[in-house]
This record gives structure tokens, sequence and C-alpha cells, in this order.
């Protein structure tokens, strides 16, 4: 297998060659370690590289695939962003405040993919606490897009959708408070998905907005995250959100036909402000779920456009969360960050407790939508990716986006590639479903993919 | 109630919640809480339905009562 073929390659196929010995994962892990030594000077997409640690854990991979173990995600490299804990290894958040942080046990989700033999190849950058994009002179870089570096990747997950798209990792883990799984997926090109509320643990993972946190993997294909969520969905005692729904074969049911299924669109909020490139690749993907025998049809939620009201709730809990620090070690944030959490102190109580109510709303809207299609689909992002110079100038103000909606009502949703723009930019779709019903998005996701190369392009880096 | 927010509502806002804005970036919060707002101020909160129930017990045998 040629270098970019091993480090571009998915998971059911590693795990094929890893057992006919035509690769192993110290070959694959050397691959990507010194693929990330050559490309990510320019994309610094890992804030802690822990290669010692790869190479111990590629090699115990070996040894058990010898044995005849049969774990799918056995001697699979992956990254966690840096706002997971991991037992012994700094965990900075992105922050000066936690930049010497070191945790004395894993988040659940990074226990969950180690004890299935995953290996850790380091700590991928996130926005500053998961919502401040770091401005220069800040003490982390931040993480570029490789498709153009001049170009933001997304975020907060901003590290994980860079190193995927670069082939630098194999998965990685990512957290969605308002689209940060979703919106890295879009800009890089690669695959996310924000499962259901109480899916996957929070446990061990740094707070933004308590109500509006979801953990989920980030690959390059829809049977990329299909794998990684077998492994990390199920209760987590240390998560009091943790559902208890049983976990559904994700894997398993990826080939089953879409043949008959719904697909709704809802046009109000989420084509506002889109561009054309935007709005021609999503009908185009529409098209191909026609042609794969999906029915798609426009649907309404009449309270769609109260959903700007999630920023009361979010900012409302930052700042709950921060409140501590940013009144006693003010300059230990960044400098965008620091206005943003600032705002949520000047929400009221019964502000608050009103946006509560309209997102309730909202989501029994969304559940009825629900009832007659099986999957709702939108654009994940207005517009492709925004150049830096545009994030940092604050005149500009912050970017509309479609994704979070779904953190409001807590639904699944998966972004996945469908198309480019001319400027070389790509450009995304999402699939939202049922609560605890990830298996159709992710069978809706992969049976695109059968169908079109969009997630199989590699940016030149 | 108009669905503006003022630069004057920022700082008052501000005042009262004991925190500092760095006069360049008001603008920008009074943009975040404008956008945030704007739904709040449209709706009519006597037709919404209510938050409640705000707790629930799963009475389960052998269930801690929905504590976890």
């Amino acid at each position: 297998m040629a270098g970019d073929d091993l480090v571009y390659a998915g998971i059911r196929e590693l795990g094929t060659r890893f057992r006919k010995r035509e690769v192993s994962p110290v070959e694959l892990t050397e691959a990507l370690l010194a693929r990330i030594a050559r490309v990510d000077p320019t994309l610094d997409t890992f804030v802690t590289l822990t290669a010692d640690r790869a190479r111990a854990e590629a090699k115990a991979a070996e040894a058990a695939l010898l044995r005849g173990d049969g774990r799918p995600l056995l001697g699979i490299p992956v990254g966690y962003k840096d706002i997971y804990d991991t037992r012994g290894i700094t965990t900075s958040a992105g922050s000066a405040l936690w930049a010497d942080r070191v945790a004395e046990s894993d988040a659940t989700c990074v226990s969950r993919l180690q004890d299935a033999g995953c290996v850790m190849l380091g700590k991928l950058i996130t926005h500053e606490f998961a919502w401040g994009i770091q401005s220069p002179g800040h003490r982390f870089k931040p993480a570029r897009n490789p498709w153009n570096r001049e170009h933001i990747p997304g975020g907060s997950s901003s590290g994980s959708g860079a190193a995927l798209a670069a082939g630098l990792c194999v998965g990685a883990l990512g957290t969605d408070t308002g689209g940060s799984i979703r919106g890295p997926a879009s800009f890089c090109g690669i695959v996310g998905l924000k499962p259901t509320y109480g899916r996957c643990s929070r446990a061990g993972v740094a707070t933004l907005s308590w109500t509006l946190d979801h953990t989920g993997p980030m690959a390059r294909s829809a049977e990329d995250c299909a794998y990684l969520l077998q492994t990390l969905a199920g209760h987590d005692p240390l998560d009091p959100v943790s559902s208890r729904v049983p976990v559904a074969d994700y894997v398993g049911t990826l080939d089953r036909p879409i043949r008959g299924l719904r697909i709704g669109v809802p046009r109000d909020f989420f084509f506002d402000g889109v561009d054309g490139e935007v709005a021609r690749a999503f009908e185009d993907a529409m098209s191909t779920y026609r042609s794969l025998g999906a029915e798609v049809r426009d649907v309404t939620i009449p309270s769609i456009w109260d959903a700007p009201s999630f920023m009361v709730i979010m900012a409302s809990e930052a700042f709950a969360y921060h409140e501590r620090d940013l009144r006693e070690r003010p300059e230990l944030y960044g400098d965008l960050l620091r206005e943003r959490l600032v705002s949520g102190a000047l929400y009221t109580g019964a502000e608050y407790v009103q946006a509560m109510r309209l997102r309730e709303r909202l989501r029994n809207e969304m559940l009825d939508v629900l009832r007659s299609v099986d999957l709702l689909a939108t654009p994940t992002s207005p517009k492709p990716a925004p150049t830096f110079a545009a994030m940092w100038d604050i005149s500009l103000g912050f970017p509309r986006s479609n994704t979070p909606p779904f953190n409001l009502s807590g639904l699944p949703a998966l972004a996945q590639p469908c198309g480019f723009a001319k400027a070389g930019l790509p450009l995304s779709l999402q699939l939202a479903g049922r609560p605890f019903d990830e298996a159709t998005v992710l069978r809706a996701g992969h049976a695109y993919h059968q169908t079109t190369d969009w997630h199989r392009r590699r940016p030149a880096v | 109630m108009s669905e503006d927010v003022t630069l004057d509502e920022v700082r008052r806002r501000a005042a009262v919640a004991g925190v500092t804005l760095r006069e360049d970036r008001v603008e920008m919060v009074r943009r975040l809480l404008s956008d945030a707002l704007a739904p709040l101020r449209r709706m009519d909160s006597r037709a919404l339905r209510t938050l409640e129930p705000a707790v629930t017990f799963d009475a389960a045998p052998g269930d801690d009562h929905g504590r976890r």
C-alpha cells in the first residue's frame, strides 16, 4: 500500500490488512508519525504528540493481532481533542489557564477507545475552552485548514478536523456544543457525528455549556464514524445525563438499502444567506438521494427562527462555569473568548428561562416533523470556511451556522462532504435523525459515500 | 418591546452584572445580545407551555429514583 493510501485508509480496510499481515499497526503508526513531522509544522493540529506511547501501543496491538484478537479498533491510530482528559498527559483546553493541567484519569470516551485497542497519537488543538478561536499572540497557535492555510478549519474541534483531512490520524474525538464537530467536518471536508444528547459520555471533558455539550466521533467516512460510535456509545454512571437506551448495531446496519427513506428539507432558516455553490451542492446531494430511492420533500418547523436564542443558553451556562476564573484571573483568557464569556453575565435569569421554554417548543416541533420523515437534511454551513482575517475582525461578527438547532433539540446530526467550492474549499451536507437513531443517520451517510467520492478527496499538503 | 439592544443597554447590563467590557468590544457584545434576544422579544411568554416538569423520578424497583 502506497504511503498516502495507507494514511488515508479506513478502519475496516485497515483491520483487513492488519489481519492479512499486509501492513502492521507499527508500520501505520510510523507512517503517521513521519507524516505529522513533515506536515504538522504548517498546520499546527497537534498540541501534544505522544509518539513514544503510540509506538508502544502499536507494538502491543501487533502482538494482540498475532494472538487472533478480533477487536475492530485494534491498532487504529487516533487523536483526542485537547479538552478530553488523558491521564498523565496535559489537557490544556487550548487555554493559558489550563496550560499545565494534567488529569489524573482518562475521560470515559478516551478510556473506551484505548480499551478497544486504539493507538493514541496525541492531543489535538481546540479553540480555547471550545469557544474562542486563538487570535495572534495567543499562547497556542490555531490549527490551519489543509485545503487552504489562510482559511480556518472550523471549530472548536479544529485540530481534529484538520488532522483528519491532512491524513495525520485515522479517527478523532471532537465535542459539539453549537456545531464544534460538524463545523470542522464541514470546513475540512471530513465526516463528523454529533450523537443524541446522552448517547456518549461527557465525563472527563471540559464543560462549555452543560445542557448543550455533546461528545462524538470524527473520521473520513460515515463507516468509520460508525465503528468509533459503536465503542463510544453506552451508559456511563460518571455522566449524570448519560442515557440507558440500548446501543444499536451501527456497523452491522450500514449496508442496508435506503430505498423508501423519507428525507425532509426545512427550507426556512437553514437556507437564509446560503452561498449559491452551497445551495447547488445541496440540491445535487438530494438528487443523489432520490436516485438511491429516497423520498425527498420540504418540511416546516414553525419556530425555527427562535434558534438564535441558543446563545442565551450557551453564554449563560458558559459564564456560570467560568465566572470565578473570569473575575480572578481574566488575563489568562484569550482576548476574543473573554468578551464572549462575559456576555453570558448580561442575560437575566428570566431570559435564560424563556430561552429554555423556546427551546422546548422547538424541540417538540422537530420531533413532530420527524414523525412524517426519517431524516432532516440541510447544508451544514451556509458558506465555505472563512479566512482567519475575517474571523479575527470583530467588526464582521460571528458567522451564522446551521448546526445549533440540533444542539437545542439534542437530535443526532452528521456532517459529510457533498462538494467543493470553485475556490477549492469543501462543502458539506447535514443529516439529522430521531433521538437515538444514529443508525439511520449513519446508514444514509454511508449510502451517499457509495455513490460519491467527495469524502475521498485529499488536500495537497 | 424593541428587538434591538442598544450600546447603552449593554453597558447598563454589564454594570448590573458587575463585569467590565472593553469599550472596543461593546459593539460586538451588542450584536451577540441583539441576535440572541430577538426571539425572546418577539415571543408572547403567556402563549408558551411551561418549563415543567422540573424534576422527574424513576421509581422502578432497584433503581435509585433516577439518581445516577
